[in-house]
Parts: C-alpha cells; structure tokens; sequence
C-alpha cells in the first residue's frame, strides 16, 4: 500500500550551497538512516521515490521548499517525519507535511507563486527603501520590462513583468542578535518564462544598488491579499515582514 | 552603489609572534575566529561550493578551548578526491575520541577559490569550523601519492604557516607527512618537520602524547616555560624523534660522493637513530575504524561504506610499493567484517559497501564473509563491491555473489603485463589460459564487459612484450564476442613508475617519448578490432611522478621552485604543470634524466635506505636479480617462507592472518591466482583518490 506525503523543509546555513544534483542522495541517505520505507522506482537503478517540484540555484535560502514523498508501507508521519528532519543535514528541516490522498491535483499546480526575498546589508536604511518602493512602483505600472539575462551561452532578453505579481520594498527592524536591513518581497508567477530573483534585480535598479546580500524562497503556493498562503497549511507569509510574528 | 556591503568582516591572521595565546592548552587558549563570516560571501563565485562548506553527517567539532592538542588532518588535494580518504577518517576518529585532542579536516581549495583567499587575506581553513591553519598545533598531511607535493607547500603557505621546516618556530604547526609517499620523504625534507612511517593507529596516539606533554611544559611552571624559541622547536623535534616510525629530516644529512651519488644519509645529532622503523599495527582487531564514516552533501570520488578486510599483501608483485610497504598480511575477522558493514550502513544511509584492501579476493575467508554479506542485503538497494583485480574464475564467483542485487556490468582484472615472460619479471602469476578461461566463464555468466590494465616501461620489455598486450585484448575480444555481440574489452594501459622499497627501485623509467612509442604500437595493432577501447593516461603524467618518487633532498629545489612558478593540482589534467617542473629543473640545475631514466647499482645507496620498510635490503636486490632472469616468487601465504625481512620481531600468529576455521578460499596453484590491484592505473580520479 503505497502511501504519499507532500512536505515543506527549509534549505538554510551551509546546506544551501548542496546543488540539485547532490540534492538526491542527501535525502536518500538520511531517509535510509530514518529507516523509512521509502518506495523505489523499478528497473535496474532504482530510485527512491522522492521529488522535487523545481531546482532552487545554489546559494539562494530557502524556507518554502517542497518535495513529495511515496513510501512503500505506512508510517507514524508525526514521529517518523521528525526523525527524518532530524537526521537530515543542519539547515534542512521539515516544516510541515500532509498526507496525500487518491486523485489530489500535482503538487506543482498547488504551487502558483512564489515569495522571494531579496535582502541588503545594514546600511543606507532609508535611502535604499525609497529607491526600491519608489522602482517597484514604476515596475508595477509599466506592463513590459525588459532585462538581459547573461549566461555562458549568450545573452538572453527577457520580459520581468509579466511574471510580478507584487512587490513591497521595507525595514526590517534590528533585533539583538541582528541589525536594521533592508528587504525587498515580492510575489511571482510560477508558470510563464522563469523569472529569477537576480532578473528582479536587475529590472529594479542595477546600477545604483548592489545585488542582495541573501535571496530567500520564503514561501510557495497561492497569492492571498497581501501575502502568499503556503500550498500544504495555508498559513499566510506577508509581503511586507510581520516583525511581531518573527520575532515570536 | 546603495546597499554595499562594508567591507570584509574577515579575520586577519596575526603576525608571528602574536600566535600563542590562541595555541596554549584548554581554557588557556583564546579561540582563534571562524573564517566562515568571511567566506561564505565568496562561495557563490566558486565551483562546486558545497566542498567548502562541512556539515557531514557524523563531522566532529569539539570546543577550541576544550582540547590540549588540536591536529588538522590534511588530505592535500579537493574534498572531491580526499574526502573518502580511509586513513585520515580511522585518525580523525582516534583522535577525537581521546578526551583531551580535537581533530578537524582540510582539503586543498581549487584555484579559483585560492585567488578569492588571497585576494581577501583569508587562510587555508579547517572544514569543520572554519578555523585557520596557524592556530592547529600539528598539520598532519596525507601523501597516498607524489603528486600532492606541490599542494602541501602552497596550504602551508596560504595557511600563514612558513613553508620551510627551518623558519617555523615554537608556536608554528608542526607539519607532519604520513602514507605511502611519505616512504621517500626526501624531497620534502626541508618543509616538513617529521614524516610517520607505516600505519598510524598507535603512533598517532603516540604522537599526541608528546605534542600534549611539550605543550604542558610550556606553561607557567613548566620546564620550557621560558625557554628561547628555537630551543623549545628543538626539543619538540628531539621527543619526535624520539617515537618509533617517525623521522625528523632535519637530524639527517645526506652524503654524496665526487660524481654526486649518494653514498649515505646519516644522523646529525647524537641519540637520532640511524635507521627509522615503519610502525606495524599487528592486529587489526583492535583497531576497528573507522566506525562513524564521514557521509558527504556533495560529489566525491568513492561515496560508499568502506570496511578495510586486510591489510598489506604478500603476492609479492615486484612493480607494487602498497604491496611491499605494507606487509604482512593481517586480516580482519568476517564476524568483524560483517558488524562493521551493518552498524555503519545503517549509521551513514550510504547504499553501497566497498570491502577494501590491496586484493581482497584473497582474504581467507572472502567466500564466507561475501555470501554472509550478500544474504544480508539480498533484495534491498544496498550494493557490494569488491575492488579486485585477480585474474581467475573464482574471483568471477565472487562477483557474481555480490552482484546479486544489481546488474552484471563490468569486472576488471590487471595481467599488468602482455607476455607470459614479462608477468614473470613483474611476479603477476597469470597464465594467458587463466585470463583466457576468466572471461569465458564471465561472460558465459552475463558479465557484458572486462576491463584489462596493462602497463608499459616495465624492465626488460621489448616490443614483443609490448605487441602482447594488444594480442591477449584481441583474444579475450573474441570470448567476448562469442558470447554477445554488443560484449566489450577495455585495456587501460599506463606507464610504469619504478617506486622505492620495492625490487624494482632499481630500475631505470622509459622516458615519455617511449611510453608515447610503446602505446602507438598497441593502438596501431588493436585499430581493426572496433569492440576493444584502449584508454591511457598521458605519458607526461609520469614525468613528476618518477621523479619525486626516487628524488633525493636535492629534487626538494625542485619541488619548492615549482610550487613558486605556480605548479599545484599536479595529478589534474585541467592543470598542465609539466612546462613549470621543466623550469624549475632547469633554474635549479637538477637532470631528470639522471634520477629517473638512469638504472642504479647496488653500490649507490638510495635516499630512502634510512628508511626501514621492513624489507631486507639483500632480498629486494636478490628478487631484482630474480626479477631481470624471469623467476617468480610464490605468495608465502601459501608456501614457504622467503626471508623477506618483515615479521621477525612481530608477533607471528598474525602474519598469515585469521585461521579460525574457513578453508582457503584460493584456487590450486597453476589453475590462476593472481593480482592485486594496487599498482593499476586507471584514470586520474581512480588514480588520485588513493587510501583504499
């Protein structure tokens, strides 16, 4: 009786730096340490029946990750899911599962936008946020804006706009353990071309501010007034950081 | 531009002279800062970042000021190729069991990583936490080849350590080399402070114990306590020195006659002995490591739960320096074998067993210790591999036994030679009927690929010798093709580097352009042959690797002036070094010629006779003499004993391993037994993971 779990993990710390590639066999070996009895594909190398919707490029954070899940007998998801987080490398760790029943749409359909996270470092507090609110307004109302994208394989021209849903530049305050910085949050399609945190950048104001110090894929599912309800609990991520809620 | 960063937070390394007070024992000590704020905004700009970055699964990180001696175990290549490296996890785990001792890795940085340190004045930095080379009191260095040599200098270097041994003083890392290529330290005598001869369960621990007891007297109280530098660095040296297996360069001195042989290296100081031991652990049983292994979060080279059955080998293949340096043979008990693999399976999650050693189709109780292991992970996705290369039918057996799981793709076997002659100069007893019968039987058996390494340049190889290796590809092709149409033979040929403390240290090495010759004639004779593939490394490759292999003190000018001009990463093909040894050899006025294609007599004495490998030094010239009239030398596993010179003095229970009621598993003599696979060169990631 095969029995599948859609979960959300982070992807933060040192572990952001594992590529898609390594991705895999880091989560087969801590599924095999769980002792979890994942299912594997057939054929003469099998696989363990783990995917991923899509790649998160390596270096960026992520708390709104997700993967799908099958195993071949039923486990205690609460206590078996756990152990796993916990087995898994420090920085990825498992947020929230959900059982999947019969005939469920793909996982990646339930996963309509995204909320990225572009944040500065703590300097030129004011001056940057009005910059950025003030390009983030214009980007709104333009209905194209075009960047161009750079690659080893040539130059690529691409339509950022498109793609935004929303955009709100502010303050994080500082806390004891961190200072006041800048962020910028902003709500993107999932489907259509792939727009990327730095082509928001780079449509946003290249030349006068420099690229984010840490990018953040907060969180995934569907847009909601004012934020993004995550696809597994529909627990909503604000498009402009909730201090109170974080620092709780 | 609005948002910059300020710029670097990152450590500055601090002057010579203002290192101790992060070097003192335990609590004393301050705790030298983590490079890891200051790094972690280069390594999106690197390749392959994740290697820089730690966190395994089973990673150690004890407390700086926890800890009276704090070693960094270097394996000096990337984390891709170190990481798995068998001997720097069995220490890194010894040691940091020990209550008072912490031990953390470090791999070397690629190039475009290194230019970012530089340009950011960041050093060489431990995995773990990111801590600098400077503050560890002993850097201890893995050399399982010649052609990480270049490496050491450039992390000492980048460590803000002083590359040469005689400018580091009292509160300077003492740098120490270990492995296989640490036998012939000559060429680095001047940069490193001691080399450990042999296997380093117990000297390390050893080692230890005067790196903690000289850092007691050092305090407030103590002996040293307010001794000059350079005394302190000199009794630190003289309790070195002290330890069984270890050799401290800088109380020797070579003796060179008028026409520049060597005549003799000799003790410089009293109470240094003339000739330093390699250590010999003589029962693996009580060295059961290592048991937590390492599980990496990126690519390397080996990604498998490694259990090492034996170690050392006695087939006595004269080309072989694993071989030799490691006698004898101790082995592991299955029941060992078998709880390792469980517990560490399961420990790590990897889904493949490696079960290691020099030729592990020979320990005493493979068949058993294979079918135990075979029945364990019957139906599951864990696999086993065997790396062994022998040339016989039961070794297909085996496989089969271990491939129950998966799929029969390919087995390798090493004739090592073309010609029945010339496996008898090299003592690989194969007949061309054992290999010829080998693949039939494979391939009767499903098995759709074999894999043949060869070498060329071994003594006394004609071109008919040469010409023999293509013909035997050609015979076993047409097995093959008996069987299956689609069915492929792969040769890898490379060319052979005489290694010291083996019968052919004597041996004069082909030059390059030869080599070049000798594989054109095999490509030339196996072009019609469409399933055959002949892989070969480049013969260039050989050029440093012979050279720093028989160097003496002298090739150390080399390897320093090398490393200067930018050599480093000198076993990658992305990285073409050899214009840059050719400099250094010409600036520094050393002939390569004259230390690597040149025959030596008896009479010259190598640079490596202080240097006791446990071998006799009358018999490795007698089997070179045996070698060069076509005599072989059976294993003496298995018949009498030929005064090789290594167990007189050990406990002798040991030396023919576990007898506890398996029968050996070998095939009668003549049917074909044969091989180890240690002396085969495949390809350069094979080729430099070393450790097995």
């Amino acid at each position: 009786m095969l029995q599948r779990y859609r979960i959300r993990w982070t992807k933060v710390g040192r572990t952001r730096f594992i590529s898609a590639r390594d991705l895999t066999s880091v989560w087969e070996r801590a599924l095999r340490r769980a002792d979890l009895p994942i299912a594997y594909s057939e054929g003469f190398t099998p696989h363990p029946k783990v995917s991923f919707p899509d790649a998160l490029p390596v270096g960026v954070r992520s708390t709104g990750e997700y993967a799908e899940l099958t195993f071949a007998a039923p486990i205690e998801p609460a206590s078996d899911l756990a152990a796993l987080s916990a087995t898994l490398p420090a920085g990825m760790d498992i947020t929230t599962y959900l059982e999947v029943p019969d005939g469920a749409p793909k996982l990646a359909k339930m996963l309509r936008v995204t909320l990225w996270e572009l944040a500065w470092p703590p300097v030129d507090l004011t001056e940057l946020r009005e910059l950025l609110a003030t390009r983030a307004e214009e980007l709104l109302a333009s209905t194209s804006v075009e960047v161009i994208r750079h690659r080893p394989d040539g130059d690529r021209t691409i339509d950022v706009r498109p793609a935004v849903l929303a955009l709100a530049a502010s303050t994080r305050p500082g806390t004891p353990t961190r200072d006041a910085h800048t962020v910028l949050r902003a709500v993107l399609r999932n489907d259509g071309p792939t727009v990327r945190p730095t082509d928001l950048h780079a449509a946003l104001a290249p030349d006068e501010v420099a690229a984010p110090a840490a990018v953040t894929r907060c969180v995934q599912g569907t847009e909601v007034p004012g934020g993004v309800a995550d696809a597994l609990d529909g627990e909503v991520e604000p498009l402009v950081p909730d201090v109170d809620a974080e620092a709780a | 531009m609005l948002g910059s960063a300020p710029p670097s937070l990152g450590p500055t390394t601090p002057p010579r002279g203002q290192r101790a007070p992060f070097r003192r024992p335990g609590s004393a000590a301050t705790a030298p800062p983590s490079c890891w704020g200051a790094l972690e905004p280069l390594l999106p700009q690197v390749r392959k970042p994740a290697q820089y970055v730690g966190g395994e699964h089973n990673q150690r990180s004890t407390p700086w000021e926890a800890a009276e001696t704090r070693w960094l175990l270097c394996y000096p290549d990337t984390y891709e190729v170190g990481q798995p490296n068998q001997g720097i996890q069995i220490l890194y785990e010894l040691l940091n069991d020990r209550p008072t001792a912490l031990a953390e890795r470090a791999y070397a940085p690629w190039v475009d990583l290194e230019e970012l340190l530089r340009a950011e004045g960041l050093p060489t930095f431990s995995l773990e936490t990111h801590r600098p080379l400077w503050a560890f009191d002993v850097f201890g260095v893995t050399l399982p080849h010649e052609l990480g040599h270049t490496n050491l200098l450039n992390l000492l270097d980048l460590g803000g350590v002083a590359h040469r041994s005689a400018q580091r003083g009292a509160d300077d890392p003492l740098v120490l080399v270990g492995g296989h290529a640490a036998f012939n330290p000559e060429p680095l005598a001047p940069f490193v402070d001691a080399a450990v001869m042999g296997d380093g369960e117990e000297v390390t621990l050893e080692i230890d114990d005067v790196v903690r007891r000289h850092k007691a007297e050092r305090e407030p109280g103590g002996s040293l306590a307010s001794a000059p530098d350079d005394e302190v660095r000199h009794a630190l040296l003289r309790a070195l020195a002290a330890v069984e297996g270890v050799y401290v360069p800088a109380f020797y001195a070579p003796r060179y006659s008028d026409d520049g042989r060597l005549t003799r290296t000799v003790p410089t100081e009293g109470g240094i002995p003339a000739l330093v031991p390699k250590r010999t652990v003589q029962d693996l049983e009580q060295w059961a490591y290592p048991r937590k292994q390492l599980v990496p979060m990126t690519e390397t080279v080996h990604e498998r739960f490694s259990v090492e059955i034996f170690r050392g080998c006695t087939r006595g293949c004269r080309f072989c320096q694993a071989g030799m340096i490691t006698r004898p043979v101790r082995e592991r008990r299955p029941e060992t074998v078998q709880r390792l693999v469980e517990e560490g399976v399961a420990d790590t999650g990897f889904n493949e067993v490696g079960l290691l050693s020099l030729s592990s189709a020979d320990h005493s109780a493979i068949a058993p210790i294979a079918r135990e292991l075979a029945d364990t992970y019957e139906g599951t996705t864990t696999s086993l591999s065997l790396p062994s290369t022998r040339v016989d039918a039961f070794n297909v057996t085996l496989s089969n036994e271990l491939a129950r799981n998966g799929r029969r793709t390919g087995l390798t076997f090493a004739p090592e030679a073309g010609s029945e002659r010339l496996r008898a100069v090299i003592n690989k007893m194969v007949s061309e009927a054992d290999l010829l019968r080998t693949a039939e039987v494979a391939f009767s058996e499903g098995w759709r690929h074999i894999k043949l390494y060869f070498m060329v340049g071994l003594p006394t190889e004609t071109d008919e010798d040469v010409a023999a290796i293509a013909e035997l590809a050609i015979e076993v092709y047409a097995v093959a093709r008996r069987h299956g149409r689609a069915n492929k033979v792969t040769i890898s040929v490379g060319g052979f580097v005489p290694k010291p403390h083996t019968p052919f240290q004597w041996a004069a090495q082909d030059p390059p352009e030869e080599i070049r010759r000798k594989l054109t004639l095999i490509r030339h004779a196996i072009k019609d042959h469409r399933g055959i593939t002949l892989r070969t490394n480049d013969p260039e490759e050989g050029v440093i690797e012979g050279l720093l292999s028989r160097g003496d003190r002298r090739v150390a000018a080399v390897v320093e002036r090398a490393w200067q001009l930018g050599a480093r990463f000198d076993g990658w093909h992305e990285m073409p070094t050899l214009e840059l040894w050719r400099r250094a050899l010409a600036e520094t006025g050393v002939d390569l010629a004259w230390y690597s294609y040149r025959e030596r007599d008896q009479r010259e004495a190598l640079p490596w006779d202080h240097l006791d490998s446990g071998l006799d030094s009358d018999w490795l010239w007698e089997d070179w003499q045996d070698a060069q009239s076509d005599q072989q030398l059976d294993d003496c596993r298995w018949s009498a004993c030929y005064d090789c010179g290594v167990c007189p003095g050990l406990s002798l229970e040991h030396d023919t391993g576990y007898t506890g009621g398996y029968s050996l598993p070998v095939l009668p003599q003549g049917l074909g037994s044969s091989a180890a696979g240690d002396g085969a060169l495949p390809t350069a990631p094979e080729r430099y993971a070393g450790g097995g």
